[in-house]
């Protein structure tokens, strides 16, 4: 990319209900924060009058502006609202219905009612046409079109999926298919299995290849109202998206491949974590988010946030790469019950916004995550949301004595119980996410972040071990922060078998540098240098799953490369799945290379401290069984030299903070909080 | 220990027996295991009482606990089982299930304390006997079935017992699956051992006894509380298989009386058919399993899944009938006795709680085998269980092509098969016109073939519902019975349901149709809009 000398870059994410914006000015270094409400039939015009918001209150004109980076969660509100085009799957005759059979498995055991699996594209438009390929990628039957076309047009498509079987291993039935539909529909999208997603099991392959294409006309015609927008008032910056990878892309490869940028809305959050782990000198964090509803977990090790091959969204597979992120149901909204057999739960139902919380007196009667931290003090029912909303500190009593009352506890003790509950499912989130890789929590510090993760941030750490938590700075809009520092990323794969061993070197190599050219030349479109890195997926003969086995920047390997390779897949395997099988075959089934262009990475100045007094006072908090007097902190007035002890409060204006007992906290680098605990 | 403690103990035990399924799937060999799903882990209290279960197969979960005390009791001693030792058997007289089910359990201890026992079962892909898949549908006694491993310690102190091992790879036909899928299923208890370790290091040995007893306490008083919400009463149904695949056209009566009285049920099992020859036979602890899931599932949510719903439940089965056979019947083929067991107990729950239950789904576990010979002798198994669709419910249409009822397995990726084997799926579709109708529908079964590319193949089926469809309720209509023909030089053959290595040359394709569910609601009350799409979506 040639150099662009317009200072100002803007990150920009936009949620449900605001559209965070962070701008770093290259002219003075700093990182500035603004928020505007998002405008959810067009988000576009949410991110223009933020921006244009933003250059008038902090001093910047539009053409100032040399790049937007840009994460959207347009395509998951797609899928998850059903707003997507008409779609058309073409598969191999006699497979028409893969997409709906699924792969059956159920996963509420015990239900008597189910609902069906989802599905994009119904039966009454799913077509089959005459082919066959063979697992090796030799033809069995001539690709013979028929009268698919004439069906197709009867249909009257917005977008077309194409998924035959095996064109992973030979796309030329595939390619001919849409080189024809072209020829009739010049303007109809088509969306290719063997371009989309090449990688073997057609039931997660035609999944993935159908979201993308009924996505296609819904994220072009946002690219186009969005282009529209580039341009006024000499506001014309390069655009780059956010991908599931956590990496961006530009504008023309979303508009092919929208089904990359799915599940980007956790890299906003991953870049932050990885940005962090860099400023800190902390290479290893795993990173939680909680808000109103859910609890995130992902997982940095050694400064790169991990990626996984296979995600999911509403219920369908996506076999596309995507930052690795645990969900659980799990957030202030969360309520608690005493069930059947006196169980006391919390969550995953959640009072949700309306009628949300007791203590936001708009008519919920049950009591929540966020009733038990007031009651116990650690919110402030004067300063919630920095005091622009009043809790209902009596009714969140109440209803806590009703919950207490079932269970035969005093409220104080129903309100603590809640949170321990809480804490400790949050804390099985975190340990399922480092255990499954054979991680170990003491190695790892805890970055806590969304409006509720730093009241339970230390007792969470408390429950596994963790010895550091670290608080960011903005933790409300830690993802526009993360978006900031992106890179261009593409990730090419293709799946073929090879067993582990010299003959297949040829094989490996041919492979490798097609793919390596294709990455190069995707990044070179963009104007940018590519740097390469190369993963293989793989697995013991006879296994079905694959680990992700990173080979560095491997472009010619030799015997030794491989063995590298092999040895590092066994250690994997091992440190996963507690054991190894050295003597046995190895196979390689998929090669991967990404592809990263480095955007230039300015840096910011330290924030700057408010000019008044770092303690706002005291009050009481419940927590182990009694009542303790905690000093209640201003954030913006922290100074290097104040030392927290806990129990305390640190308050800011979109989140508080509780530093438990036996934690101590400091003011550290880049302006976030550093609790430690204290040594035993 | 308050209410809290015990349920942050319990949802750990329930982490524990999701990340032992998450080792199992992931390191797994064998399609049936990998790709089928067809194991499941769980977590037990110190005296072998069932825990906390992953989200697998309701047919082992409530059975593995069985499993389990009939080890303890009559074959290891507590006492003589060691912290580091797995003991593993398949034998279904010595609690196990059918013979291809091999389970492992390891005891946790904690201060020299036995605090819980792990444990984790795979259907294996071939176990030996007389067709391969080891689901021969003509056995007429246990040996003929396959490898039967009695209770033995697979490792002691830590030390893998070698010749057991040798024995086991010495009498079955993949070997190396099996061995592997062992492997990923010892892997699993050891990671189930050291969450539940983690876990008592925090609390300690006596707490984590107290939580046990209180968690299976407290899903006894959720269930006794769901049956007390049922109205008390007895009520019967009846429904069968077609026949044991021996005495062809006999079909074999599953009739249970249900009991409600307060809070407790009694379910007699006393009128079902003798035990029969073929391996259409169940052991006790397999027809409890679907005498426990119809009622776990009936009585709804709100309690934790355990033995300790089992308390409320008393079964009557006298020794010699098909739901209590005795050694040596053949019992490969239990699961079809359980499907049919648990739509005849649904059948009778409709009566009880008429808004809750279900019509029937298509209560069969089509399961095929392929061996496939290459000219060069190079043989490979291919073990596949299909599905049909869920009976309608009360208030809505059953779902097209649904795991239901007793099993719960995926299907394996035709990529996959076609990638490892020589043959090829021709064809897999949703099979309209085979749904019960109704008020509400029920979901399609479908069809699926199979083309076989190796010079010869050996095919074996073990199915049912050919003859007796699944029923409809409330005036809906039964669904269409199953099909399974040979299709070979242009002619369609019929095959039986329950066949054993039949030959197949090169180029013959076998083609498979499943049943749908029944209908719920007479036919007149449907919604015209909702049959005009059924019509523009082909389901009719």
């Amino acid at each position: 990319m040639q150099a662009d000398t317009r200072p100002v870059r803007i990150a920009v994410d936009i949620g449900g209900t605001f559209t965070d914006l962070q701008i770093l000015d290259a002219r003075h270094g700093r990182v500035v924060a603004w928020k505007t409400p998002t405008t959810p039939a067009d988000p576009s015009e949410g991110l223009m009058t933020g921006v244009r918001e933003a250059a008038a209150r902090f001093g910047f004109a539009l053409s100032d502006v040399g790049l937007l980076l840009h994460g959207t969660t347009i395509a998951t509100n797609a899928v998850l609202e059903r707003k997507l085009a008409r779609g058309v799957l073409i598969t191999t005759a006699g497979f028409e219905d893969v997409l709906e059979i699924t792969r059956h498995v159920r996963r509420d055991i015990y239900g008597l009612a189910p609902d069906p699996f989802p599905c994009l594209i119904p039966r009454d438009r799913r077509l089959g046409v005459r082919e066959r390929m063979r697992a090796d990628g030799s033809v069995e039957v001539a690709l013979n079109i028929g009268d698919t076309l004439a069906r197709l047009a009867a249909l009257q498509p917005e977008a077309v999926a194409v998924c035959l079987l095996h064109a992973y291993a030979n796309a030329a039935h595939e390619r001919a298919l849409r080189d024809a539909i072209a020829a009739a529909h010049p303007d109809l999208p088509v969306s290719l299995s063997s371009e989309i997603s090449p990688e073997i099991r057609e039931y997660e392959r035609s999944s993935t290849v159908v979201l993308n294409a009924v996505l296609v006309p819904v994220v072009r015609a946002y690219m186009q109202r969005l282009s529209a927008r580039l341009g006024q008032d000499g506001f014309s910056p390069r655009v780059f998206l956010v991908q599931s990878n956590g990496g961006v892309c530009g504008l023309d490869m979303a508009g092919e491949q929208p089904a990359r940028l799915l599940l980007s809305g956790p890299s906003g959050g991953a870049l932050a974590a990885s940005r962090i782990a860099l400023e800190l000198g902390r290479p290893n964090l795993v990173a939680v988010d909680m808000g109103g509803t859910s609890y995130d977990v992902s997982v940095v090790q050694d400064g790169a946030v991990s990626i996984i091959t296979q995600g999911e969204i509403d219920g369908l597979p996506v076999r596309l790469p995507m930052v690795e992120m645990r969900t659980i149901g799990a957030g202030g909204g969360s309520l608690a019950r005493v069930q059947a057999g006196g169980r006391l739960t919390v969550g995953p139902e959640s009072a949700g916004a309306r009628p949300g919380p007791v203590a936001y007196g708009r008519g919920g009667t049950e009591p929540t995550v966020t009733d038990a931290n007031l009651f116990t003090g650690r919110l402030d029912a004067e300063f919630f949301l920095g005091g622009a909303m009043k809790l209902d500190m009596g009714a969140t009593r109440a209803s806590l004595e009703r919950l207490g009352a079932a269970l035969g506890l005093s409220a104080e003790d129903a309100a603590d119980g809640v949170l321990t509950l809480t804490n400790a499912n949050l804390a099985a989130a975190v340990r399922l996410s480092l255990f499954e890789k054979g991680l170990h929590p003491k190695d790892f510090a805890l970055l806590s972040f969304g409006g509720a993760g730093g009241l339970h941030a230390t007792e969470v750490a408390d429950e596994m071990g963790i010895t550091e938590v670290i608080f960011p700075r903005e933790p409300g809009t830690l993802s526009a922060y993360g978006i900031m520092f992106s890179d261009l990323k593409q990730d090419i794969a293709r799946s073929r078998l090879f067993t582990l061993g010299d003959a297949a070197l040829p094989g490996i190599n041919a492979l490798l540098s097609e793919l390596r050219a294709e990455a190069t030349a995707r990044l070179a479109r963009e104007g940018m240098t590519a740097e390469l890195s190369v993963g293989v997926d793989m697995r013991y003969h006879g296994q079905a799953f694959e680990l992700l086995v990173p080979w560095g920047d491997v472009s010619a390997p030799d015997a030794t490369a491989l063995a590298q390779l092999a040895a590092r897949f066994h250690a994997q395997h091992k440190q996963r799945f507690s054991y190894a099988a050295e003597n046995e075959a190895v196979e390689i089934v998929t090669l991967r290379v990404t592809a990263t262009g480095r955007l230039p990475r300015p840096e910011p100045t330290p924030p700057t401290r408010a000019d008044r007094a770092a303690v706002k006072g005291t009050r009481r908090i419940h927590a182990h069984g009694a009542w303790h007097q905690a000093v209640i902190w201003d954030r913006e007035a922290l100074g290097a030299d104040d030392i927290i002890e806990g129990p305390a409060i640190i308050e800011e204006a979109f989140a508080t903070h509780s530093i438990a007992r036996g934690w101590t906290a400091r003011l550290g680098a880049a302006g976030a909080i550093i609790a430690k605990r204290d040594a035993p | 220990m308050t209410p809290v403690d015990i349920e942050v103990i319990r949802n750990a035990l329930t982490a524990a027996a999701a990340e032992m399924d998450v080792t199992i799937w992931r390191t797994s060999r064998s399609t049936i295991v990998r790709e089928l799903l067809d194991y499941s882990t769980a977590v037990f209290d110190a005296d072998g009482w069932n825990l906390a279960q992953s989200a697998r197969i309701p047919q082992h979960l409530n059975s593995m606990s069985a499993a389990l005390r009939t080890l303890l009791e009559r074959f290891v001693p507590a006492a003589e089982w060691g912290a580091d030792d797995v003991v593993i058997t398949n034998d279904p007289y010595c609690g196990g299930q059918h013979l291809p089910d091999i389970l492992a359990f390891r005891a946790v201890y904690h201060d020299g304390v036995r605090i819980a026992f792990v444990g984790a079962l795979c259907h294996h892909i071939d176990v030996g006997g007389l067709a391969a898949g080891s689901y021969a549908s003509k056995a007429t006694e246990i040996f003929q079935e396959g490898l039967r491993i009695p209770p033995v310690k697979l490792i002691e102190n830590g030390v893998r017992n070698d010749a057991v091992w040798r024995i086991i790879g010495q009498n079955i036909r993949k070997p190396d699956l099996l061995l592997g899928d062992l492997t990923s299923q010892i892997a699993s208890l050891e990671m189930g051992r050291a969450a539940i370790a983690r876990l008592a290091t925090r609390y300690g040995a006596p707490a984590m006894l107290e939580a046990s007893r209180r968690i299976l306490d407290m899903s006894e008083a959720g269930m006794r509380a769901a049956i007390a919400a049922m109205p008390d009463g007895s009520y019967e149904f009846a429904d069968q298989l077609d026949d044991d695949g021996i005495d062809f056209g006999k079909p074999i009566h599953l009739r249970v009386k249900l009991t409600i009285a307060g809070d407790s049920a009694t379910v007699d099992l006393s009128a079902c058919s003798p035990q029969v020859q073929g391996p259409t036979n169940a052991t006790l602890a397999s027809s409890n399993s679907a005498v426990m899931f119809a009622l776990m599932s009936a009585a709804g949510t709100g309690f934790a899944m355990n033995a300790g719903c089992y308390r409320p439940i008393t079964v009557i089965a006298p020794e010699g009938l098909v739901v209590n056979a005795r050694a040596p019947a053949p019992v490969a083929h239990r699961v079809a006795i359980t499907h049919r067991l648990l739509n005849a107990m649904y059948g009778a729950l409709h009566q009880a709680v008429p808004e809750r239950i279900p019509a029937a789904y298509y209560g069969c576990s089509y399961v095929t085998t392929f061996q496939t010979i290459r000219d060069d002798g190079r043989r490979d198994v291919l073990v596949e269980i299909e599905i049909g669709g869920s009976g309608a419910a009360p208030h809505k249409d059953g779902v097209n092509a649904y795991a239901s009822g007793m099993h719960n397995n995926s299907n394996i990726p035709i990529e996959m098969i076609e990638a490892q084997m020589p043959l090829s799926i021709t064809r897999y579709a949703l099979l309209p016109g085979t749904a019960g109708d109704g008020q509400f529908r029920g979901g399609l079964g479908l069809v699926r073939e199979w083309r076989m590319d190796a010079a010869r193949c050996l095919f074996t089926s073990n199915m049912d519902r050919f003859h007796s469809a699944p029923y409809g309720l409330a005036g809906g209509g039964a669904a269409a019975p199953g099909k399974q023909m040979l299709l070979r030089d242009g002619q369609a053959t019929d095959i039986p349901p329950k066949s054993d290595n039949i030959p197949l040359v090169q180029g013959d394709i076998l083609r498979l149709e499943t049943s749908g569910g029944g209908g719920f609601g007479a036919p007149t009350a449907r919604d015209t809009t909702t049959r005009e799409t059924d019509r523009r979506m082909g389901y009719v």
